[in-house]
């Protein structure tokens, strides 16, 4: 097969656009059964095999509402956030290493450059401003206050989430997510072979990074406790409380790219990427991985209330971006020395 | 208003309010400036229906008032009767009254524990607390036949004896709430979340309290010692051993505080009715066309929410001639006002959810003239007067 | 942190949950449900409907001998039990069916039809 067909393969289907749309549906489920059992509860039920057609279900239904523009909403900011929060995870995971057609037993990502580490933060902080216009251009009294509640968030989150991104990138000496992924395989190795306090050190902070990158990584999802510009009881549906229908089943469909995009980068960066000891496709272990990267999401979000938006500030700049600091040095230290 | 000020309304209809209430919100960015209620949404017209049906009808009129103060409301409305009418009911009685209002107060304080979990977002502790309040309402389903509005107490006794082989079983069920509440209060007074949200946030004074009429847990927590159970004793309360709580703090965690600790003293109050219930008759005799002879009479109940006062005027007949109802939140709202003023948006719900509202007690009407921005009250010859002009237009 | 434990103890157990209809909960006996009639020990009296506080119950035909049937609307009822209190000879009772729920009003009324007794011969007097 001519390369353009695979890489034409690649991107549209398989890990392209079809297998993330359908891996971010089974994220979904995972996420609301796995919640659900620990409630005491049983989750989606009805919905095909232990319901997990259920967020499919989800989206039809809403693509089939009514789609209501308020009078007084601008309407081009209107009309394209839902597209841009749709298009930037998926764009993300473009970068990201999954699995390669051409060989199969490399994940060499469909869009890899030395560099693509940037990207991905970039996108990620581009999202944000999106869904601040987003709320913004609703014209409501409650997306307002979401809006505002979103640019506080990234106000305090983003800091210690790029910082403790970079660590990984710093011993890996490249900015490049496959060539992290190939550093953390290799350097594990070596570790294993030939133990040393350097060695049990670096594992104890970049252990400590990926604490950080967890608790970031609630924030930008805004799940509980972060959930604050999406606030329920408080303003009712927060920055998206004036959409409805195909808009707000983008809305949703991004959502669930996000979660996805957060755990391919959570097992990336920190937990050895798709691969591991046996020779297993890569695939499998990256399915493997970020379901667990899911349960403890899940698990992190159904265990706390919601913090106030001034508290979450007070706490992350007190606590969160000072260790993010120290643990970069201390990831510098380490690197001269090893 | 400034420029920078806008007008948040929450309510009538909003998730962080269980019943329809309307509160303007003046805020500047999360900083809540001014609060203005509206009350009335609920308003049915209870009282003057009340005034056309005999009194065996009016126990199950009354007894809707409220879904979950309604054995306090029926207790309230019998013990006005019976004091007009003179009549004495028997002791097996009085014990069921008391078994039947202890219970629903456990019933309605782990609902409101469980609603203020919601309202902090967090769910989980919600989800447990209403599986565990599963146990109350089937406890509830034996004895009296339904979930919610019991009907148990009738003029002159109450409707239905509870049978001793079931004794067993109703103190495994209260074994288990409180061993339930006690985690609870574990978990409420430990957890770091719930401490940020609570602590600290929403109080009010004893002063405060004490002069805006607040009324129930509301008013213990801010150290007011007032009980009716204790001040001015019904039924059999002043022969049952318990212990009333009241915190000084004033803020949210206290009114959790006082409700839960309320709530496990409550099961100690049922397994002691069931311990020492005396054997015997369980109601007087009271036809429902019979008529009742002239006089008037005011009962105070202390319902879950707060001090209850109905009043009874009876003119011969076998109807009400006039029945008047006093629900405790109407005092509560008024310390919402204070509470809320300089707090954040973000506390609207939790702190709205601790004062325990019940919108369907309080509502009576109130008139709102835009043009002239005037508020204010209509008694009853007033109302006629009004109504016979509007008709005449 | 404080509720990790009950979490996982939740998670390791069975759900609460009952999938209705699948799985229903017995009724307790004393459940205040669907009405059940006995025609042959109504005597017609009126009493049911002169004390439903919503006056949800209809006597058809007349008082006495001449009361042919109970209407009885589900959509009005508070299910208070008053009725089958006052009733002399319960032949209203209260049974424990209380999936009660309909697609129109008109299926709600409960229609009980009783016939009249003849009416009473009057004795020959014995020359």
């Amino acid at each position: 097969m001519s390369n353009l067909a695979v890489t034409a393969i690649e991107v549209l289907i398989f890990p392209g656009i079809l297998f993330l749309t359908s891996y971010a549906l089974y994220c979904n489920w995972i996420n609301r059964k796995f919640a659900a059992r620990l409630q005491n509860r049983i989750g989606p039920l009805h919905t095909g095999w232990n319901g997990i057609l259920q967020p499919f279900a989800d989206v039809i239904k809403l693509l089939a509402n009514e789609d209501i523009t308020p009078a007084s909403a601008n309407k081009t900011l209107f009309l394209l956030t839902p597209i841009i929060i749709f298009a930037l995870p998926l764009a993300a995971l473009f970068v990201i290493p999954i699995q390669s057609l051409s060989n199969l037993w490399s994940y060499a990502p469909v869009a890899a450059f030395e560099g693509d580490l940037i990207v991905v933060l970039f996108l990620l902080t581009i999202m944000i401003l999106f869904i601040f216009l987003g709320g913004w251009s609703s014209a409501s009294r409650f997306g307002a206050v979401g809006a505002e509640r979103a640019a506080l968030m990234m106000i305090a989150y983003e800091i210690p989430l790029g910082l403790v991104a970079i660590s990984p990138a710093i011993m890996a000496g490249s900015m490049s997510l496959n060539k992290i992924v190939e550093w953390e395989v290799s350097s594990f190795a070596n570790f294993l072979a030939a133990p040393s306090l350097p060695g049990i050190l670096l594992g104890v902070t970049l252990l400590i990074g990926a604490g950080i990158y967890v608790i970031c990584l609630l924030a930008e999802l805004e799940m509980r406790p972060f959930d604050i510009s999406e606030a329920e009881t408080e303003i009712v549906h927060g920055w998206q409380v004036e959409y409805s229908g195909k808009k707000l089943a983008l809305l949703h469909l991004g959502h669930e790219f996000k979660l996805v995009l957060a755990a391919a980068l959570l097992t990336s960066l920190f937990l050895g990427g798709p691969a591991g000891p046996w020779p297993i496709p890569p695939i499998v272990w990256f399915v493997a991985k970020t379901t667990v990267c899911v349960f403890i999401l899940s698990n992190l979000s159904v265990l706390f209330a919601r913090f106030r938006i001034d508290q979450m500030l007070s706490w992350a700049w007190k606590y969160l971006v000072p260790l993010a600091v120290l643990q970069v040095m201390a990831v510098i230290v380490l690197s001269g020395v090893i | 208003m400034s420029e920078r000020e806008y007008i948040i309304p929450i309510g009538p209809q909003h998730p962080a309010l269980k019943e329809p209430e309307n509160f303007l919100f003046k805020v500047d960015g999360e900083i809540v400036v001014d609060v203005e209620p509206r009350i009335g949404y609920n308003h049915r017209g209870i009282e003057k229906a009340m005034e056309s049906r005999t009194y065996i009808q009016n126990l199950y009129i009354v007894e809707r008032v409220c879904g979950i103060c309604s054995n306090a409301h029926q207790t309230a409305y019998t013990q006005c009767v019976e004091e007009v009418l003179g009549m004495e009911i028997p002791e097996r009685s009085k014990y069921i009254r008391v078994f039947v209002q202890e219970l629903e107060r456990i019933h309605s304080h782990l609902l409101w524990l469980g609603v203020a979990a919601h309202e902090i977002g967090f769910d989980t502790l919600f989800y447990y607390i209403w599986r565990d309040r599963e146990v109350v309402m089937d406890l509830l389903e034996m004895v009296s036949g339904n979930r919610c509005n019991y009907a148990m107490p009738t003029i002159g006794g109450v409707r239905r004896d509870i049978s001793k082989e079931n004794f067993p079983m109703y103190h495994k069920m209260l074994d288990t709430l409180h061993e339930r509440t006690l985690y609870y209060l574990g978990v409420c007074a430990s957890e770091k979340t719930i401490l940020e949200r609570a602590a600290g946030v929403g109080v009010t004074s004893k002063a405060d309290a004490i002069r805006l009429s607040a009324a129930g847990p509301t008013a213990r927590a801010s150290g007011v010692e007032s009980d009716i159970r204790k001040d001015s004793p019904y039924l059999i309360y002043d022969e049952i051993p318990f212990k009333m709580y009241t915190e000084t703090g004033g803020d949210v965690l206290s009114n959790v505080l006082v409700r839960v600790n309320e709530t496990m003293e409550a099961a100690k109050i049922c397994k002691w009715v069931l311990d020492n219930i005396p054997d015997g008759p369980i109601k007087e005799k009271f036809s429902p066309m019979s008529r009742v002879p002239e006089g008037e009479a005011v009962s105070l109940v202390e319902a879950q929410r707060g001090e209850l006062i109905h009043y009874l005027q009876s003119r011969g007949e076998n109807k009400p001639y006039r029945y008047k109802i006093r629900a405790p939140t109407l005092g509560n709202i008024l310390t919402v006002i204070e509470k809320l003023k300089g707090g954040y948006i973000a506390d609207i719900p939790i702190v709205l959810a601790g004062i325990d509202p019940c919108f369907s007690c309080t509502d009576r009407m109130v008139f709102v003239d835009e043009g002239k921005d005037r508020m204010w009250d209509m008694n009853g010859d007033q109302l006629r007067r009004y109504g016979i002009r509007w008709y005449e237009k | 942190m404080a509720m990790e434990r009950e979490l996982i103890k939740n998670a390791l157990s069975k759900p609460c949950t009952l999938i209705y209809p699948f799985e229903k909960l017995p009724p307790p006996e004393g459940l205040r449900g669907r009405h059940t009639y006995d025609a042959d020990k109504c005597i017609g009296c009126g009493l049911c409907a002169r004390v439903c506080p919503s006056f949800a119950i209809t006597l058809v035909g007349g008082l006495g001998p001449k009361c042919e049937g109970l209407n009885v609307d589900l959509g009005k009822c508070l299910f208070c039990q008053q009725c089958e209190e006052v009733c002399p000879t319960k032949a209203l009772v209260m049974s424990t069916d209380y999936e009660l729920a309909v697609l129109d009003k008109e299926s709600a009324i409960l229609i009980f039809e009783r016939t009249p007794p003849p009416p009473k011969q009057p004795k020959k007097k014995d020359e």
